[in-house]
C-alpha cells in the first residue's frame, strides 16, 4: 500500500456561508482573537435581482511543492510524509519570511507566541484518530471532505477523478492540495486594497 | 467584467514592515562605503585615498547596527541563534546568517590592516571583501525575490536593483562624508572638491543605471499579468505614487541627476544637497519596495 497524502475537497455549491468551520477551528485550536487559522472569504457578484454571494473557505493547501518550507531559515516548517506541512513551534523564530512567501496568505504570528502558526488539518487530532479536521465534521452541509488522495478507494480521490475540481491560484506553482467544486475564480480573486471586512 | 463586492475576508498580516526596510537601507549604505574604501587601498585609485579609513569605520559600524533591526522586527529574537544550527540551503535568510557573521569581521581585519599601515595584508582583505559586500546586499534582494507571493518581488530585477540602490546611496553617503569632514574637522576647512567630482561623476553614472532598472522593472510590471499590473498601477497612481514618483523618482534621482551634471551651478552645497536628496530618494526605494510590495491583499 502506498504511503498516505492527505487531500481536502470543498464543494462550494454546498456552501452556504454559515462560517461554522471557522468557529469550530476556533474552538479546537485555540486561535487567538483578531486571528484565524481558517475563514471564509464572501463576494456578493452581479445586482439585484441578478445576485449570488460566493463563500471560499480559506486555510491552507499544505502544497506539494510549498513556498514556505523553502524559505524557512530554520527548517521549522516542513512538509510531512503524509503532505500535511508543519510548523515546529519551539524552533520557529518568527521572522515572517513563510508570510510572505505564501501565495495563500493563511500564516500569521500567534500575537502572544510570537511564531509562526497556520492551519494544519487539525494533524494531532487527525493523529490521535479523533476523525477528520473540525471545519469538515462540524460542517452543517457536509461541503467538505477530508481523506486520502493516495488511496483510490477513498471517497475524496474517488469523487476527485470524476468531477471537475481546481485549486487557487494554480500558478503559483505550489501544487495546492485543496481542492474545489463550483468555484468562481474571479470572485475568489477579488481583493480590496484597502482590506476589505465587515 | 460583473460587478462584484468583496464582503469579508481577514485582512492580511505585514510580513516584513519597516524594520525590514531599514536593515535592507543599512547594509546597503555599509556595501556601498565598503566598496568606496577599497577603491584606494584594493584597486590604487590614489584620488580616494582619504576615504580609504573612514569607509571602512562606516561600513563596520553600519553593519553591526543593522541586524538590530533584524532582531527588533523577530518574534523570537533570542533563538536567533537557531539560524546558525539549524540551516536551510534555499532560504536566503540562512545564506545571509554568515554572510552577516563573515562581512563585518572581514571589515575589521580589514581595517585592522589599513591603520596598521600594512599594504599588502589591506589590499588583500580589501579584495576579499568585495565579493563580501556584493553578496551581503545582494542576498537581501534574493530575500526578497524568493519570496513569490508579491508580484513586486519574486523578479530577478530585485537583486541587481538592491546592488545599484546600495552603491547609489553609499557613494552619495561619501560626498555627505567629504564634506562634513573636511568643513568641520580639519584646520583649513577647505573641501577636497577633486574628490568631490570624483564621487559626483560616480554618483551620475550609478544614477542613471538606477533610473534604467526602476523603470525597465516598474515598466514590465504595468505591462505585465494581472497582480504585477495591480502593484505597478499602486505605485505609479494609487497611494504609493507621492513616494515612489515624486520622492524616490523625481526628488531622489532625477533632480539630483540635474544638479549634480549641470557644470555651471557645481559647487559643494549643491553636491551636498543632492547627495542628501538621494540618500532620502534611496529610503524611501527601500519602504517603497518592502510596503508597496505587500499592501495588496493575497485574498
Amino acid at each position: 500500500m502506498s504511503r498516505t497524502r492527505y487531500g481536502f475537497l470543498i464543494d462550494l455549491r454546498k456552501c452556504i456561508g454559515c462560517r461554522t468551520c471557522q468557529v469550530a477551528c476556533k474552538v479546537e485550536n485555540d486561535v487567538p482573537l483578531g486571528v484565524y487559522r481558517t475563514w471564509v472569504k464572501q463576494v456578493e457578484k452581479g445586482t439585484y435581482p441578478n445576485v449570488r454571494d460566493h463563500f471560499f473557505p480559506i486555510f491552507c493547501n499544505q502544497c506539494e511543492r510549498p513556498a514556505c518550507t523553502q524559505v524557512c531559515p530554520v527548517e521549522a516548517t516542513y512538509s510531512m510524509d503524509n503532505g500535511i506541512v508543519y510548523i515546529d513551534p519551539h524552533r520557529c523564530i518568527g521572522c515572517g519570511y513563510c508570510m510572505a512567501a505564501c501565495p495563500y496568505s493563511v500564516r500569521f504570528i500567534h500575537p502572544t507566541r510570537k511564531v509562526a502558526e497556520k492551519c494544519d488539518w487539525c494533524w494531532p487530532r487527525v493523529r490521535e484518530g479523533h476523525g477528520p479536521p473540525v471545519c469538515a465534521t462540524n460542517c452543517p452541509t457536509g461541503a467538505m471532505m477530508f481523506g486520502d488522495l493516495a488511496d483510490p478507494k477513498s471517497q475524496i480521490a474517488r469523487i476527485l477523478a470524476r468531477e471537475s475540481a481546481v485549486v487557487m491560484k494554480p500558478e503559483s506553482g505550489n501544487k495546492p492540495q485543496t481542492f474545489y467544486i463550483g468555484f468562481d475564480d474571479e470572485a475568489a480573486r477579488h481583493v480590496d486594497v484597502d482590506g476589505g471586512h465587515l | 467584467m460583473m460587478e462584484s463586492v468583496l464582503l469579508y475576508t481577514v485582512p492580511k498580516a505585514e510580513s516584513f514592515g519597516v524594520a525590514i526596510a531599514i536593515y535592507f537601507y543599512l547594509t546597503g549604505l555599509s556595501a556601498g562605503s565598503f566598496i568606496i574604501s577599497t577603491l584606494a587601498y584594493g584597486f590604487g585609485f590614489e584620488k580616494y585615498k582619504p576615504l580609504g579609513k573612514i569607509g571602512v569605520v562606516i561600513a563596520t559600524v553600519l553593519l553591526m547596527i543593522a541586524p538590530m533591526f533584524l532582531l527588533i522586527h523577530s518574534g523570537r529574537p533570542l533563538r536567533a541563534w537557531h539560524l546558525f544550527i539549524y540551516l536551510n540551503g534555499t532560504s536566503p535568510i540562512s545564506w545571509g546568517t554568515f554572510l552577516l557573521t563573515l562581512y563585518p569581521v572581514n571589515c575589521i581585519i580589514y581595517g585592522y590592516f589599513m591603520f596598521k599601515g600594512n599594504a599588502v595584508r589591506t589590499k588583500l582583505f580589501g579584495l576579499i571583501g568585495i565579493p563580501l559586500a556584493l553578496m551581503v546586499h545582494g542576498y537581501t534582494g534574493f530575500i526578497l525575490s524568493f519570496a513569490k507571493a508579491h508580484a513586486l518581488w519574486r523578479s530577478s530585477m530585485m537583486p541587481i536593483l538592491f546592488l545599484t540602490s546600495a552603491l547609489v546611496s553609499g557613494v552619495a553617503m561619501m560626498i555627505l562624508v567629504t564634506i562634513i569632514r573636511d568643513k568641520l574637522f580639519t584646520k583649513s576647512g577647505e573641501v577636497n572638491f577633486e574628490l568631490l567630482e570624483g564621487l559626483g561623476k560616480m554618483l551620475t553614472w550609478l544614477l542613471v543605471f538606477d533610473l534604467f532598472l526602476s523603470l525597465s522593472d516598474i515598466g514590465v510590471h504595468y505591462f505585465g499579468e494581472a497582480e504585477s499590473h495591480e502593484v505597478a498601477s499602486l505605485l505609479l497612481f494609487g497611494a504609493f505614487a507621492p513616494f515612489f514618483l515624486v520622492l524616490e523618482t523625481l526628488m531622489g534621482k532625477v533632480f539630483p541627476l540635474i544638479l549634480i551634471t549641470a557644470k555651471p551651478i557645481r559647487s559643494v552645497p549643491v553636491y551636498g544637497f543632492a547627495a542628501l536628496l538621494v540618500m532620502i530618494g534611496i529610503m524611501t526605494m527601500r519602504l517603497n519596495v518592502v510596503l508597496g510590495g505587500e499592501f495588496i491583499p493575497l485574498l
